[in-house]
């Protein structure tokens, strides 16, 4: 994984811009990544997230496999053939109540290794929140932007677009999704999870970059440009934009444990990934309701996302100071 | 900068570990009793839980469990449940009378039924309401539990009569169609029926005969749907009736022509149209419970309003907090005031299961509604005294669809069932029995309730084989069945955390046996329900029903009109099977006729049978007079506090003996 | 300014028009009834049904009269599930519940969030930094069907101080829980949106300017970093007030309130059409005049932002 080069494509948009227009400079370009690396290394907090974040994201791709040929058992696996092992074990506990390797994390309800489901949970949480708060960024930065650089009454049409998608039924909207997009194949589910998703991720990004270009709009820098000829395209993004780069990035990071939420609840719906596999967010619906009696159920998916979330926060500020035009000046 | 961070780290994971540790043990590993505080509220009042907030006061209206209870506590009706056995007992008919073929029953009413603003209570309030609740206009969802009374469907339907003008005869049914069952008060003239009933001194009269009885005992008349449309269809594909309905004139079939009479003001008879020895213990239903006429009539649908509603139940409203609280008081004017015991009632409309759990648990609640306890807690509440118990009548199953391949082999969907350990299944849902029929087991106890295949897997893979999808065993022991399109099937259900276990069960299941994996399907309520009755699925759809009344055929009736079930299945023979039982007055033949439609059914496998349901409550234990019946319906003028501890409940109150 | 206002509002109203239509367009799309139930009902009862609800009628005499009643009368008619009640009184007796809850907790939210966000901005890099970050981290790392349940665990079921739900009136001890687990997250966000926005006007000219002015810090910091510091948080303030107000199904949810949120998803997921579209017109007139609220509060607290 690169995060780096992912989370802020309104960079990319940037840099590449600097190579187009200035195609002998691409040493410049190049020294920017650099610079913005060597400082991210320099932050340990975001090192630290990093290194948490990478961790998490091999584990999950290669865990259950690993497990597999270890054990003997998938995330799905239920010993249905002998009753006595289909309850909730605590972590390391074996059928008889000794020590046992078998279940670090202990056992569902239905006798399945908790460790395995965290795992491939995982993989479908980490990727859902990582697509979609891409998409969001994509999306809602670009529409926040221009809406709030053209203004007038572009502007006032944009955003009262966004009211609409706003007040809409969700509920309904992803019933109808639902039902008019069958699809029986795990890629397709997973697709329309993305336009779910997407579909309304970008609403609050774009709202938050619209009001953050409203103030930098009338700003000498910005004026500076115009006078200069600048075209308005390139004023957005070149100039504009990686100045909202604070708040989109914290709001970027805020996106991400919004998004794992929301597809617990569109799993209610029957959208996403289907029983048996389960993702952190409907592991941890599902623990909860156990909470008083297995608490394991809940603590382990919860506190790997917990965990994971925070270690992507920081690793998100870590980005920020990185990337900061306005750090980088100084 | 790091160092500080790791120890907060550390420090929180550390934190919520032994606070989620030590508050789990304080709620599971208690050694009580009972499930949390059992100290009896102050006042006689009961708190009650009775899940999803009622859509209407209106008993005409809801066909839901939740408003079933609160109807039950509002309004009365001719008979209530016995709250043990659920048979009917005595309520504002003090006694019956049922004609030799119980085809025709006569109802004697007391003489003190009020309604809560005392106005009293007679045969024409009956005769009001069940027109009423059939009536088109009001479209209830229950009016096809009245069907059986004469005429009741056609009214409900708004069909028509036809009449010669020339004579004013009206065509006969049984003239156009040979297959429709003996009209059974058609066989018994009008005499005869005069002295069908024996009277007792304590009557004062013989129920009198009238013109209306007089026509309730001719032959069924012919009727034809209403709607110009349907009818026009129907005449076209039968010349026969077009014919003869030619020149006629057609009538409406009015209200008053349903099988109901005040004969006088305090007996009404009811005919049927099909003999129904069971049909008293329907009576019991809220369709069949009475709602006042006037405040109706002035109201409208805010008839049932706090400020407007008349009831005639041993509670009446006090206040009503949609989605809050819906407070019953006890009702003076009510017939039986002197046995109702609790000056209130709240029911509370809750749905989150952990949710209720705990306010039961915090004593805040005194009784909760059936399947509250979530299956992962039945470790720990089951060992309590105040844990609910009992068999339920209601079935668990898998629809298949059988119209389309590869399930409309009869060889698959036979090998899918035997490839379920459903004994294995129970012992792990711990409250469940395994059931390979279609009706619950021990419920129907004269029932001799057929046999379906029992689990056999070596026996499933050999039909898979047979119908082309031969099933191998790999060399780790496990199988695989590389032919059948698995990835073109799928088991729909609805999203619940109970339903997901199950199928996740399932799956698991045929997985080890057959070697296939079913994908699986949520959905919400509503999508699943349309996509099932179109049979717009390939593969399973999950299924459930519970009792409407105690009787077999409300299980066997799912499959009695064609394709509607989910399945696609329907058969001719299945169908006359069960239309012969209902015409059978001898209650042995007539269970030994629905035997074999249940067996003949099994047979054909629409439906994989998966377990009887258990109830699955806690009341307090101080709560008596309440028991864990098999429709968890409650009459509540039994049920009261009781503050001597020595009397309280501990285990599952007895469904034996009386109450 | 006023000109703006009016603009505003006028256009409101075409917004929330084509809101409600495509809302009843979807209804229409989705599959199932309001009606419909495990066992399926008899034709002819189902029929009856239709008649009764005027769903026998061409699409567009349905579409014509919904929106009629709407726009003459302001009427969203009487809900499908619960018979006789009409749409306009459920929404008047749930609102206030709803409205309650959401606005205790955002204001706690708003206090505590700013007030942690700016310490934070202010000593960047500090422990009360990392401190006051990982806390609102954790409170949005925790989704709010978690903390609900173990806020209740812990206050209700192993102290018995609090009650563990439904509704006791206003105020009522009952309301504590519901609001600590629905501002949680809410505070999280707001204070690291004020940390984030106060961090960067700190660095900006304006700031450089007035200290350099030698107005004392304790006016920098509020005159002229908090206020636009906060103008991330307004941005948010929004929408998310508008989604608190008319109610969040979960919390409603975990503790049983009669909320509208709890009406709002129980309509969808029961077809209830008119409850549905009424709903759905009030959050969307909720959120536009709130958004309105925050254009006005942005042009007041950042001379930098004009409208035209």
């Amino acid at each position: 994984m690169e995060p780096e080069n992912k989370i802020s494509p309104e960079m990319a948009v940037a840099e590449a811009d600097v190579r187009s227009e200035e195609s002998g400079e691409v040493v410049r370009g190049t020294s920017l990544w650099r610079d913005a690396w060597r400082r991210l290394l320099k932050n340990k907090l975001a090192v630290f997230g990093l290194v948490v974040v990478a961790i998490v994201t091999i584990a999950s791709i290669i865990g259950p496999t690993v497990i597999k040929s270890a054990f003997g058992f998938t995330p799905d696996y239920i010993p249905t053939n002998d009753v006595r092992l289909i309850r909730s074990f605590p972590p390391f506990t074996g059928p008889n109540g000794e020590f046992s390797w078998a279940h670090p994390m202990g056992t569902d309800n239905a006798g399945r290794d908790q460790l395995a489901r965290v795992l491939q949970g995982g993989q479908i949480s980490l990727f859902v929140g990582i697509i979609s708060t891409l998409v969001s960024l994509i999306i809602g930065v670009s529409y926040g932007a221009i809406a709030g650089y053209v203004g007038g009454r572009v502007d006032n049409v944009m955003m009262r677009v966004v009211d609409v998608l706003y007040s809409l039924p969700y509920v309904i909207v992803v019933i109808v999704l639902l039902s008019m997009f069958r699809s029986q194949t795990p890629r397709g589910q997973l697709t329309l999870l993305f336009i779910a998703l997407g579909s309304v991720s970008w609403l609050t990004m774009a709202r938050i970059v619209r009001g953050q270009v409203l103030s930098l709009k009338n700003q000498e820098f910005v004026l500076a440009a115009r006078a200069t000829g600048v075209s308005g395209p390139r004023i957005v993004f070149r100039h504009i934009v990686p100045n909202t780069l604070g708040p989109v990035i914290v709001y970027a990071t805020l996106t991400i444990p919004q998004i794992m939420l929301t597809e617990a609840f569109l799993s209610f719906l029957g959208f996403g990934v289907q029983a048996p596999l389960a993702s952190w967010g409907s592991l941890a619906a599902d623990g909860v309701q156990n909470i008083a009696i297995f608490p394991w159920q809940l603590i382990f998916p919860g506190v790997t996302m917990a965990l994971t979330l925070f270690s992507l926060n920081f690793l998100g500020d870590g980005l920020r100071d990185a990337l900061d035009p306005q750090m980088r000046t100084t | 900068m790091s160092r500080i961070n790791w120890k907060q780290l550390s420090a929180l994971v550390l934190l919520a570990a032994m606070a989620c540790t030590t508050l789990s043990c304080a709620v599971a590993s208690s050694n009580e009793v009972y499930f949390g505080k059992t100290t009896p509220p102050a006042r006689n009042i009961l708190r009650y839980v009775t899940g999803e907030e009622p859509e209407s006061l209106d008993p005409a209206i809801s066909n839901g469990q939740p408003e079933s209870r609160i109807y039950m506590a509002l309004y009365d009706g001719l008979v209530e449940y016995d709250p043990k056995t659920l048979a009917p007992i005595p309520a504002l008919a003090s006694h019956w009378r049922a004609n030799d073929d119980s085809s025709e029953f006569t109802f004697y009413l007391r003489r003190d039924g009020r309604w809560s603003n005392g106005a009293p209570i007679d045969a024409n309030d009956f005769v009001y309401s069940f027109r009423r609740a059939l009536s088109k206009q009001l479209a209830s969802r229950n009016a096809y539990m009245a069907y059986l009374m004469k005429y009741a469907q056609a009214y409900n339907e708004g069909a028509v009569f036809v009449r010669d003008p020339s004579n004013g005869k009206f065509l006969l049914a049984k003239d156009f169609d040979e297959h429709l069952p003996p009209d059974p008060l058609a066989g018994s003239p009008v005499d005869a029926a005069k002295g069908e009933y024996q009277t007792t001194a304590e009557e004062s009269q013989e129920p009198a005969d009238s013109a209306f009885h007089q026509a309730m005992h001719t032959p069924l008349r012919l009727t034809l749907p209403g709607d110009e449309k349907a009818r026009t269809k129907l005449l076209n594909a039968d010349a026969k009736i077009k014919e003869a309905v030619t020149g006629k004139e057609l009538v409406p079939v009015k209200g008053e022509d349903i099988g109901v009479e005040a004969i006088d003001k305090y007996t009404l008879r009811i005919s049927l149209t099909l003999p129904a020895p069971f049909f008293v213990g329907m009576l019991a239903h809220q369709v069949f419970r009475i709602v006042p006429r006037q405040v109706v009539e002035k109201y409208g649908n805010q008839w049932t309003q706090p400020a407007h509603i008349v009831t005639c139940g041993p509670f009446k409203v006090k206040t009503w907090q949609a989605y809050h609280t819906l407070v019953v008081e006890r009702d003076p004017m009510y017939w039986d005031a002197a046995t109702v015991k609790l000056d209130e009632i709240h029911f509370y409309p809750m749905s989150d299961n952990p949710t209720i759990m705990n306010q039961y648990k915090v004593g805040e609640v005194d009784a909760v509604l059936n399947h509250t306890v979530p299956n992962a807690w039945l470790d720990v509440v089951r060992t309590k005294k105040d844990y609910m118990d009992g068999a339920e009548a209601a079935i668990e199953f898998i629809i298949m669809n059988t119209t389309k391949p590869p399930l409309n082999d009869v060889r698959v969907r036979k090998a899918f069932n035997m490839a379920i350990d459903k004994e294995a299944w129970a012992t792990w849902r711990k409250i469940v029995k395994p059931l390979t029929a279609f009706t619950p087991s021990g419920i129907f106890h004269e029932y001799p309730q057929p046999k379906g295949d029992a689990f056999n897997p070596d026996e499933a893979r050999r039909l898979l084989g047979e119908a082309g999808y031969p099933v191998t065993k790999n060399s780790d022991g496990s199988y695989s069945c590389p032919k059948f399109p698995a990835n073109q099937i799928e088991y729909i259900y609805n999203t619940q955390e109970s339903t997901k276990n199950m199928v996740e069960w399932m799956q698991a299941q045929w997985k080890q046996n057959l070697g296939i994996t079913v994908p699986l399907r949520n959905m919400d309520w509503k999508t699943f329900l349309t996509l099932r009755a179109k049979l717009d699925y390939v593969g399973f759809a999950r299924g459930s029903w519970g009792a409407d009344y105690m009787d077999p055929f409300t299980f066997l009736s799912l499959f009695y009109t064609g394709g509607e079930n989910g399945s696609g299945w329907s058969d001719p023979k299945y169908i006359s099977l069960l239309d012969e039982a209902n015409r059978t007055l001898d209650q042995k033949k007539r269970y030994e006729l629905l035997a074999q439609a249940e067996a003949f059914m099994l047979q054909a496998q629409p439906i994989i049978p998966i377990h009887t349901a258990s109830v699955n409550w806690v009341k307090k234990p101080y709560v008596k007079g309440m028991y864990p019946n098999a429709a968890s319906l409650y009459p509540w003028k039994f049920v009261y506090i009781e503050r001597d501890q020595a009397k309280w409940d501990v285990g599952t109150p007895s469904l034996a003996g009386g109450y | 300014m006023f000109r703006f206002i009016i603009r505003r509002l006028l256009i409101t109203i075409p917004t929330i028009l084509v809101v409600i239509s495509i809302t009843w367009v979807l209804i229409k799309l989705a599959p199932g009834n309001f009606y419909s139930g495990e066992k399926r009902l008899p034709a002819a009862i189902e029929k009856s049904i239709r008649e009764k609800y005027g769903l026998d009628k061409p699409w567009y005499q349905q579409y014509g009269k919904t929106m009629w009643n709407i726009v003459r009368h302001l009427d969203f008619g009487t809900s499908l599930r619960f018979e006789g009640q009409s749409v306009n009184t459920i929404i008047r007796r749930s609102l206030p519940v709803s409205a309650a809850i959401g606005i205790l907790a955002y204001l706690l939210a708003l206090i505590v969030g700013v007030t942690i966000g700016s310490i934070a901005a202010l000593k960047q890099n500090s422990r009360w930094d990392y401190t006051s970050m990982a806390l609102a981290m954790l409170g949005i790392s925790v989704p709010n069907f978690v903390l609900g349940p173990i806020l209740v665990l812990i206050f209700s079921l192993s102290l018995y101080w609090l009650p563990p739900s439904r509704w006791g009136g206003f105020p009522s001890r009952n309301l504590i829980l519901p609001v600590l687990t629905l501002s949680a997250i809410y505070m999280a966000y707001i204070a690291r949106l004020t940390r984030a926005g106060m961090l960067e006007v700190l660095r900006s000219d304006y700031i450089r300017t007035a200290r350099a002015k030698g107005l004392s810090e304790k006016d920098v910091l509020i005159k002229h970093a908090l206020r636009g510091g906060l103008m991330p948080v307004i941005s948010y303030t929004g929408p998310a007030l508008a989604f608190l107000l008319t109610g969040t199904v979960v919390v409603e949810r975990i503790f049983a309130l009669p909320g509208l949120g709890n009406y709002f998803i129980q309509a969808s997921l029961n077809r209830d059409e008119p409850l549905i579209i009424g709903i759905v017109a009030f959050i969307s007139i909720t959120l536009l005049f709130m958004n309105l609220l925050v254009d006005i509060a942005y042009a007041y607290l950042d001379p930098r932002v004009r409208y035209h």
